[in-house]
């Protein structure tokens, strides 16, 4: 059997819940059975009731939306002008609200790379990573073809189809008349 | 549905002011109480609660969730009250005229006056009692007391094992029983 002292250094731990079932049970047979310990536990319930009630009946004063506005204000206030411009950006461009700028993005690549479909000439000279030589050489047309990166170069041997076509027809203009 | 603290943390860290807004709706009246039973006055339990917010505000994107939002918050507040109260030494009686204001409130109510008259002095000497408790002392009655948290979690909130708060709740609960046996 405990003593008074013992069970009542145990009481506020047992009306907090935080003694196991065998102490719980010790207390409470010792309650049921010595009243000045039971009187120690009504008065430690007692401070507890209205210590509660006290501050419930404040708290129950404090209106939200006042509050809320307090808090508001201390936000903007005390928030520097660059956190409050990231906070602005991080809002906008969160995953959920950010979610137009995946097909934004396909739709500008898209139109960048269709430029010069709708702008001819926009890419005239941009090519110089390779040049075309043409050299008229033993009467054949011979064009080189130079990649600079690479230093890669290509013979190409061709014919005039021009002056092909004009030969071709020098003889039925110059063959006589039958 | 109602969204857990959880998920209003994480739409909150996402920008969404109107859940932020959800959790103080939840938590301010509770954290006032806490802060008030702390510091005796209104005026200072208003501001302190507000701050309390703004600092959950501007941290909140740090929160991981390792603890409860509530434990989180109040230990904001707890540490911003004894802050505050060792700043500020103020006038013990501020906390008697808050007290006095709610029993007015209660006044009206009230059917017997013996028992009011009764109950006035009662809670008068438990507001002088509780000053006289240092604030840690004061935070683990509060904590226990009006939220009815954990010995864990109040010695998570503070910062101290749980051995720490059984030993400062028995020596707080000790001395208010000794003050106040009188008229209990």
């Amino acid at each position: 059997m405990r003593d008074c002292e013992s069970i009542r250094e145990s009481i506020g731990r047992w009306l907090d819940g935080e003694l196991d079932t065998a102490e719980s049970e010790s207390i409470r047979a010792h309650l049921a059975s010595c009243e000045e310990c039971r009187k120690a536990q009504q008065q430690l319930e007692s401070i507890d009731q209205i210590l509660k009630t006290t501050l419930l009946a404040e708290a129950q004063q404090i209106e939200f939306l006042p509050f809320w506005r307090g808090v508001q204000v201390r936000i903007a206030q005390k928030t520097p002008w660059h956190e409050q411009a990231l906070e602005g950006l991080r809002a906008t461009f969160t995953l959920s609200r950010a979610a137009w700028l995946v097909p934004a993005g396909i739709a500008v690549v898209l139109a960048i790379l269709s430029l010069d479909s709708y702008i001819p000439g926009l890419r005239e000279g941009r090519n110089s990573f390779a040049s075309v030589e043409s050299i008229d050489a033993y009467g054949r047309n011979v064009a080189l073809l130079r990649e600079n990166e690479s230093k890669t170069t290509v013979i190409w041997l061709y014919e005039d189809q021009e002056e092909e076509n004009a030969t071709a027809d020098e003889p039925a203009k110059s063959a006589p008349a039958f | 549905m109602e969204l857990s603290d959880w998920d209003l943390v994480q739409k909150c860290q996402s920008g969404d002011m109107a859940s932020f807004q959800e959790l103080v709706s939840r938590y301010h009246q509770k954290v006032y109480m806490v802060v008030l039973g702390l510091l005796h006055n209104r005026d200072d339990a208003l501001e302190v609660a507000q701050e309390t917010f703004f600092r959950a505000y501007r941290k909140i994107r740090s929160f991981e969730g390792g603890s409860s939002f509530y434990t989180w918050i109040y230990r904001i507040a707890v540490n911003l009250a004894i802050d505050q109260q060792r700043r500020q030494k103020r006038n013990p009686l501020e906390f008697r005229e808050t007290m006095d204001g709610v029993l007015e409130a209660q006044e009206e109510t009230a059917r017997d006056p013996f028992a009011d008259v009764h109950d006035r002095e009662l809670r008068e000497n438990l507001a002088r009692a509780i000053n006289e408790l240092t604030p840690e002392h004061k935070a683990v009655i509060m904590l226990r007391t009006i939220e009815g948290l954990s010995y864990k979690e109040i010695g998570e909130i503070l910062g101290c094992s749980e051995g720490t708060v059984m030993s400062r709740l028995h020596y707080a609960r000790k001395k208010l029983q000794d003050k106040l046996s009188a008229f209990l």
